[in-house]
């Protein structure tokens, strides 16, 4: 029973991760046909803006010796930040551009990203040392869980809600509902495409700063790296849930987090390091099953 | 002065031509009909108006204003609202939302709750399913809810591409009988592309034939049909 | 005026351009002696067997790839595995089979053989990927080369998992990479006259009429993809031939960026693109990194920061994507005949 429990938080924070991300990409794929794969370089920045700049091994808090109440929406709005400005200085340019100019585009820039912290920071793995009582376990029906991934699991329920709750309630988020279904037709309604684009981007861009500072909590360190690998899960699970439909990325993002964690159970123990393998071979099947994703959106259809 | 004129207006996709040199005027109020054979640009006509597609040649006004070269979001705030062919609902929003969307961009908050009810009672049908998603709407439905959510952005002048096509006549009949009793009411402008132009007839108003992506001919909508003008524009 | 020619005659300066400024490239590098220059050369090639390789199917089916990288891994470990001294794989690579491990292969047949392995590799993967279209389609791809990464990554008694397997014959050098350049450059132009390159490029332009005039999108789509898995795959020996270790993270994300940069600065849609890409941006990676090394300047040495490099060419690339889309070769081809500036018929 406790075995189970672990396994089921294992994959429930592990798949909140994997939402998140998920979300941020569909949130763009939606409103501007943008695969975006400078999305994971969002997440690595704001995990570095927590360290001082030094390519020494040692790291020295910057922004991470914060206050936790200041430090969160600083790097919300680094991530914010950083996302809109991609969006004003690239992605703009290039909005009448066929899907892989842009997902070329997305490509370079992360690529851009990446090398800029490498350059401040060096390539090697740096210990960060956020919120260090978090780690504790805690209880919970004789399952002993780190306090830490019990808040993970939280704070994204709290996210998701609030998400769906401006997408449904307000005014933008009736805006960029309709922007993702039929973009041109907004527009012919009066929607202005560039504020509803520049929000989405925002949006996305604070998903991205909570993956940062969940993943920045939970294991200690910065590395270079580890916004990519969460990035390429997200990527596969926005395809999964259906490309535009944010629900299906969230959705698929839990999929995929419970399939990685049963996976790592159930291999066997020679199979084991292969588990992404397995994970996405698993991806490649879904998508022959359903090219068009889970749960796609009929607007989400490619045409011939 | 006119309301809105389309001057020398010339659109290409690539290397085809799909509007040439189109030139025409409309005055407030008034009822025009653009009718033509298949691709010979009605589409392209209305899209260039409303800032989808950009004319490589010529210039737009609206209300004295230039409005080509800007971008659709701009133009449907100055008073153009467009509905295209093809019944573009929001198929995932509910149909309450479809409407208050087409609102989004009104600061007159109180006229936007008067010209929802007044939605309603135009289409009961509407108000019934208000908090259905648009998409399990019929054909029929889905037309009248983009041509009450075109109303809700309060516009000066509509402009609607096919209205009747793929309806039943009774309800092509309900759907002109909304806009007729608009144009009348409000002074609404209305642009109407048809492809099918005996409705012009019971209507009245004036007509601009295509061709080719050309406009030739215009002029009262009833004398055009009377002569053998029309068929000569499609046969010939 | 020159209809009536066979496409053959028409085309055929092409890869006779490109071509002959490989070899003249080839021949600077042997005269200039100097062996850092070869060096630099030599990778030249082996860039443009990958990038000629990914043109094949890219430029030609128009969908992008994320995942062609992997079979440059699948040629350059099948090498490792054919070519190290058996004395040395019995020791790192024990899980090989007894056959593989008691022998060691000459080079000439592991350049078969292991592009072989990534070719056959690509139809069996192929033939379920090809299904897929547009963003599925290149997301796919990426699936597989994380697929190939995860396995090479952590296979530890057949790839060595993350460390790097050595004792790869040092054999490439300027003539063998410009002789894998010389395959590859024919072999994509070869394809691109064939009836299935003309069909493929029928169906990435038109695919509704292609389709409709009968032409099977996922052969060809396979077939391209097959053919392009074997250049990139000899890519993949020369380049573990060029270094004499290989390491499953030198085919990851990095090469796959920096090829794909190669390609869309090129031109994607033209052979004479991918080549030219390669060259351009090969320049400027040269250039930038001997400034990164330092100029010395009297007493003081001028250098940029590491880095810099990466930086200027990710941002080369958005800027040629906003303001060149079609790249510098603009997916004309380079041709005899008043060349550059004539416009290639089947690549408008």
């Amino acid at each position: 029973m406790t075995a189970i429990l672990q396994i089921v938080f294992d994959a429930l924070s592990l798949g909140s991760i994997y939402a998140l991300g998920a979300l941020g990409i569909a949130l763009i794929f939606g409103v501007m046909r943008l695969v975006n794969f400078a999305h994971g370089d969002y997440i690595s920045f704001c995990v570095f803006a927590m360290l001082v700049p030094s390519t020494d091994a040692m790291s020295e808090m910057f922004l991470g010796s914060l206050p936790t109440i200041v430090l969160i929406p600083v790097i919300l709005l680094i991530g914010a930040g950083v996302s809109v400005l991609s969006e004003i200085i690239v992605f703009r340019r290039l909005r009448d551009a066929n899907p892989a100019t842009m997902m070329i585009a997305s490509f370079a820039l992360g690529f851009i990203l990446k090398h800029f912290l490498l350059m401040l920071f060096s390539s090697r793995p740096k210990s960060i040392n956020l919120w260090p009582d978090l780690g504790l376990p805690v209880e919970i029906l004789g399952a002993r869980l780190p306090l830490l991934q019990l808040i993970a699991i939280g704070i994204t329920i709290i996210i998701l809600v609030a998400l769906s709750a401006f997408l449904k309630r307000t005014r933008f988020g009736l805006e960029m509902r309709a922007a993702a279904e039929n973009f041109t037709m907004a527009r012919m309604l009066g929607v202005k495409a560039n504020q509803v684009i520049l929000i989405a981007f925002a949006i996305s861009g604070m998903l991205a700063a909570s993956i940062g500072l969940i993943l920045a909590a939970q294991t200690g360190t910065s590395d270079i790296q580890m916004g990519v690998s969460v990035m390429l899960v997200a990527f596969i699970a926005t395809v999964i849930g259906g490309l535009g439909s944010l629900a299906g990325a969230v959705v698929a993002g839990y999929l995929i987090g419970a399939a990685s964690v049963l996976m790592q159970v159930i291999l066997p123990l020679e199979a084991r390091p292969f588990r992404d393998a397995f994970v996405y071979a698993a991806v490649i099947a879904c998508l022959i099953w359903r090219p068009q994703g889970l749960f796609a959106p009929k607007s989400a259809k490619q045409r011939v | 002065m006119s309301f809105l004129s389309v001057t020398n207006v010339t659109v290409r996709y690539g290397r085809l031509t799909a509007l040439r040199h189109a030139n025409f005027k409309m005055a407030a109020g008034e009822t025009l009909f653009v009718t033509g054979p298949n691709g010979a640009g009605k589409s392209t006509l209305l899209k260039a108006i409303a800032g989808v597609v950009t004319p490589v040649e010529g210039q737009i006004q609206l209300a004295g204003q230039v409005i080509s070269g800007t971008v659709p979001e701009d133009i449907a705030r100055r008073g153009f609202s467009m509905v295209p062919e093809g019944r573009h609902v929001f198929g995932t929003l509910t149909i309450e939302e479809n409407l208050r969307l087409g609102a989004g961009m009104r600061a007159d908050k109180d006229a936007v709750a008067a010209d929802l009810a007044g939605c309603y009672e135009v289409f009961p049908m509407l108000r019934e399913r208000r908090d259905a998603p648009a998409a399990v709407l019929s054909g029929g439905q889905q037309q009248m809810l983009v041509i009450a959510r075109a109303l809700m952005t309060g516009p000066q002048l509509i402009a609607i591409d096919e209205p009747s096509l793929g309806l039943a006549p009774k309800i092509i009949d309900q759907v002109y009988d909304v806009l007729l009793r608009l144009r009348d009411e409000r002074g609404l402008t209305l642009l109407i592309v048809e492809q099918s132009s005996t409705r012009a007839l019971l209507t009245g108003g004036r007509m601009l034939l295509m061709r080719s992506g050309e406009i030739v001919m215009e002029g009262d909508a009833r004398e055009l049909l009377r002569g053998d003008a029309l068929k000569q524009a499609y046969f010939g | 005026m020159n209809a009536h020619r066979s496409v053959l005659a028409r085309t055929v300066s092409t890869p006779a351009v490109l071509i002959l400024v490989l070899l003249a490239i080839a021949l600077i590098a042997k005269l200039s002696g100097s062996s850092p220059f070869e060096r630099t050369v030599t990778e030249l090639f082996i860039r443009i067997v990958l990038v000629v390789g990914l043109y094949i199917f890219i430029g030609n089916s128009g969908v992008m790839s994320f995942g062609h990288v992997g079979f440059m891994c699948l040629g350059a470990y099948g090498t490792a595995w054919l070519t190290i001294p058996p004395a040395m794989k019995k020791f790192a690579l024990t899980g090989l089979p007894d056959f593989i491990l008691q022998h060691q292969a000459p080079i000439a047949l592991s350049l078969v053989l292991s592009p072989l392995l990534a070719a056959v590799f690509a139809l069996l993967i192929g033939r379920i990927l090809m299904r897929l279209a547009g963003i599925a389609a290149s997301i796919a791809t990426f699936a597989m080369l994380a697929v190939i990464n995860t396995v090479y990554s952590n296979w530890e008694t057949v790839t060595g998992a993350t460390s790097s397997v050595v004792g790869i014959p040092m054999k490439t050098g300027v003539w063998l990479s410009f002789g894998g350049a010389l395959f590859a450059v024919i072999v994509a132009y070869g394809y691109g006259i064939s009836r299935y390159g003309l069909a493929l490029r029928s169906a990435r332009d038109e695919a509704i009429a292609a389709a409709a005039s009968g032409v099977d999108i996922e052969r060809q789509r396979l077939i391209a993809f097959v053919i392009s898995a074997f250049v990139i795959g000899i890519a993949g020996v020369l380049y573990a031939h060029f270094l004499g270790v290989v390491n499953p993270d030198a085919f990851y994300l990095s090469l796959t960026f920096i090829s794909l940069a190669m390609l869309v600065v090129g031109g994607m849609n033209s052979l004479s693109g991918a080549v030219i890409g390669v060259v351009a941006i090969s320049a400027v990676i040269e250039i930038l990194r001997t400034l990164e090394k330092g100029i010395p300047i009297g007493e003081a040495t001028l250098a940029i920061p590491n880095g810099v490099q990466e930086i200027a060419i990710g941002i080369a690339m958005i800027v040629i994507l906003i303001f060149r889309p079609s790249g510098l070769m603009r997916n004309r081809e380079l041709r005899w005949s008043r060349w550059p500036f004539e416009r290639a018929s089947e690549n408008k």
